[in-house]
């Protein structure tokens, strides 16, 4: 499978590495925790969600775990997908990289302090 | 249901997408159908659904696109055969097949298209046919009075169709009358009788062999009797199998019932003043078919000849022409390029090489007093001269009698190639509008063997290229000449 590119970050696969940065999800749940931290702006869809799944699992930033069930959702066995510590890193420079974006912006007076 | 729709929907990705991700994708969607219900929310849900196949589909296989191109690049260099794929499975047999019977059906539709569309006659017909095709009278350039003697004189029997060019140019035609064509079923058994009898009747009247003709009329009638007929409907069906009957019991191969599905030009049976003025012209024009005229060095005569054509009219042309190589020590004929014409002009031009009257076979013609040659003809000193012929494979009909007889009679040295192998002309009989029969009119016995030259054409004694057969003649006069 040819590697896809990661640079730029893709703000779908920055929002999933975000997503989980607390806890380990199925991507059921990456999309609902995605939504949640978008306030709904950004509804992952099945195609978008696992390609972009396949892609970082591929550049080795997240990892798949055993299927397990969610009690919540029935007892259909689910892939859970981790953070990896490379993961974690190109989230924290990505992050990084738009508090860099942030400040300039406040400084040219584009933005407002008030808000990071 | 709508879990169903979206699984479809879901084969649009890519299949190691699908392998991989497909069920997950499926869950996904069973989990937010799970959770949002309700009008608005499903709306919503299928918008989001339709949105994101519209986006990651065609990123899927942009995705895959360059693997595939480079690995096509890497055969093309080893001269392979290169196909780009979008999906990197290869097809499954139930594909393979219905690709194949898929292809096959397309490319019988064609070929039934092809031959039965509108009035379409088979390709194979056509290349046929072209094989015979020639100019046309109406092309008025030298050469033409040749045609004009082809019209005047006969028809073979398996040339008289009036859906092929050559019969048109053939068989005068009366005006612009044009009865509409039928359709090709035969409606009732009335008409087939009527058709046999026609048939019989023809057959009675025009047979070379009233015996022969007898008993093959009893065979029709009895196939009639026996019912053999009467499954068919068919017309030109109908045509062959009288055909096949026909030949079964006469064995002659030239006797046929053919059909037209377009009328049969209605023959005129005698030519008119209008026809006789004009073929005069067109043989006056083109010095009766006489092309050249002269001697060779060595004293070689050299008559090149384009047909032989009716004394009636070329008469003077021919003498004059004999006369100007009385005094030659050899002669060659020039019949390479010769579309026959009258056994009568035959006679007249072999009368200069006998001392003495000789029959000349023509298998088309009972013997007439113009059968033998007027020799010896008064003042004549060609009687004894060796005589070359040449010819060719497109030396014809009554060119090919004058090869035949004179080569039977060891008169002359053939020199060329085979000829072309035509000797049956026959009448053609019309019956209607679209049925006619091709009757061959075999009427001498053949004085030197059984078989003439129809089909096989005659052999030459020295055998070459007709183009150079010129000169081989010269050359074997000369040797001859030379040791006398």
């Amino acid at each position: 499978m040819p590697k896809r590119k990661l640079d730029p970050l893709p703000s779908a696969a920055f929002q999933i590495l975000l997503a989980l940065a607390d806890e380990d999800l199925h991507g059921y749940g990456i999309m609902r925790q995605v939504a949640e931290q978008t306030e709904s702006r950004m509804r992952l869809g099945p195609g978008t969600l696992y390609s972009s799944i396949q892609t970082l699992l591929e550049a080795g930033l997240i990892v798949e775990l055993d299927r397990r069930e969610d009690a919540k959702l029935g007892q259909e066995r689910r892939r859970y997908y981790r953070l990896s510590s490379a993961g974690r890193k190109l989230a924290r420079s990505e992050a990084e990289r738009l508090a860099d974006l942030l400040r300039v912006a406040r400084a040219k007076k584009i933005l407002r302090g008030e808000y990071v | 249901m709508s879990e169903r729709i979206y699984a479809c929907l879901l084969r649009l990705f890519p299949s190691y997408f699908r392998e991989v991700y497909g069920d997950e994708a499926l869950q996904l969607f069973r989990d937010r159908a799970h959770d949002e219900k309700g009008f608005f929310p499903r709306a919503r849900l299928w918008l989001d659904l339709l949105a994101d196949l519209a986006i990651s589909v065609p990123r899927q296989y942009r995705y895959v696109r360059p693997a595939l191109t480079g690995a096509a690049v890497q055969q093309r260099l080893e001269c392979a055969p290169v196909f780009f794929v979008l999906l990197d499975e290869s097809p499954g047999p139930g594909a393979l097949i219905f690709g194949c019977a898929l292809s096959m059906i397309a490319l019988s539709l064609f070929s039934i298209l092809l031959n039965h569309a509108g009035n379409h006659r088979p390709l194979s017909a056509s290349t046929y046919q072209a094989g015979y095709s020639r100019p046309s009278a109406s092309g008025q350039a030298p050469g033409d009075a040749e045609d004009v003697i082809m019209n005047a004189s006969r028809v073979r029997p398996g040339e008289a169709k009036p859906d092929d060019s050559q019969s048109k140019a053939l068989l005068p035609t009366d005006g612009p009358r044009l009865p509409e064509a039928l359709p090709p079923q035969l409606r009732h058994a009335a008409e087939r009788k009527r058709l046999l009898n026609a048939v019989i009747d023809n057959l009675k009247k025009h047979y070379v062999d009233p015996e022969i003709a007898r008993k093959t009329a009893d065979a029709l009638l009895a196939h009639e009797k026996n019912g053999d007929d009467d499954k068919v409907t068919d017309r030109r069906a109908f045509a062959d199998l009288l055909t096949k009957q026909l030949r079964e019991v006469s064995h002659d191969m030239h006797l046929e019932v053919a059909y037209s599905r377009e009328p049969w030009p209605v023959l005129r049976p005698e030519p008119t003043a209008e026809d006789l003025a004009r073929y005069r012209k067109a043989l006056e024009q083109d010095n009766c078919t006489f092309k050249k005229v002269e001697i060779l060095p060595h004293n070689i005569g050299y008559l090149k000849l384009n047909a032989f054509p009716d004394p009636s009219v070329c008469r003077e042309t021919a003498t004059a022409a004999m006369a100007s190589l009385n005094h030659a020590d050899a002669i060659i004929f020039d019949l390479r390029d010769n579309r026959g014409g009258y056994s009568s002009m035959v006679s007249l031009i072999s009368a200069y090489l006998f001392d003495h009257p000789e029959y000349m076979y023509d298998p088309r013609e009972s013997p007439t007093q113009q059968s033998w040659t007027l020799s010896p003809v008064p003042g004549n000193r060609l009687a004894d001269k060796p005589v070359y012929v040449l010819t060719s494979g497109s030396t014809i009909s009554a060119a090919e009698q004058f090869c035949y007889d004179l080569k039977m009679l060891r008169r002359v040295t053939l020199v060329g190639e085979t000829t072309r192998g035509s000797a049956h002309a026959g009448g053609f009989h019309r019956i209607d509008d679209h049925f006619g029969m091709g009757i061959p009119e075999a009427k001498a016995i053949n004085p030197f063997s059984k078989a003439d030259w129809e089909g096989t054409g005659v052999e030459p004694d020295v055998k070459v290229k007709a183009a150079e057969a010129l000169e081989t003649a010269e050359k074997l006069a000369k040797s001859r000449l030379q040791r006398k």
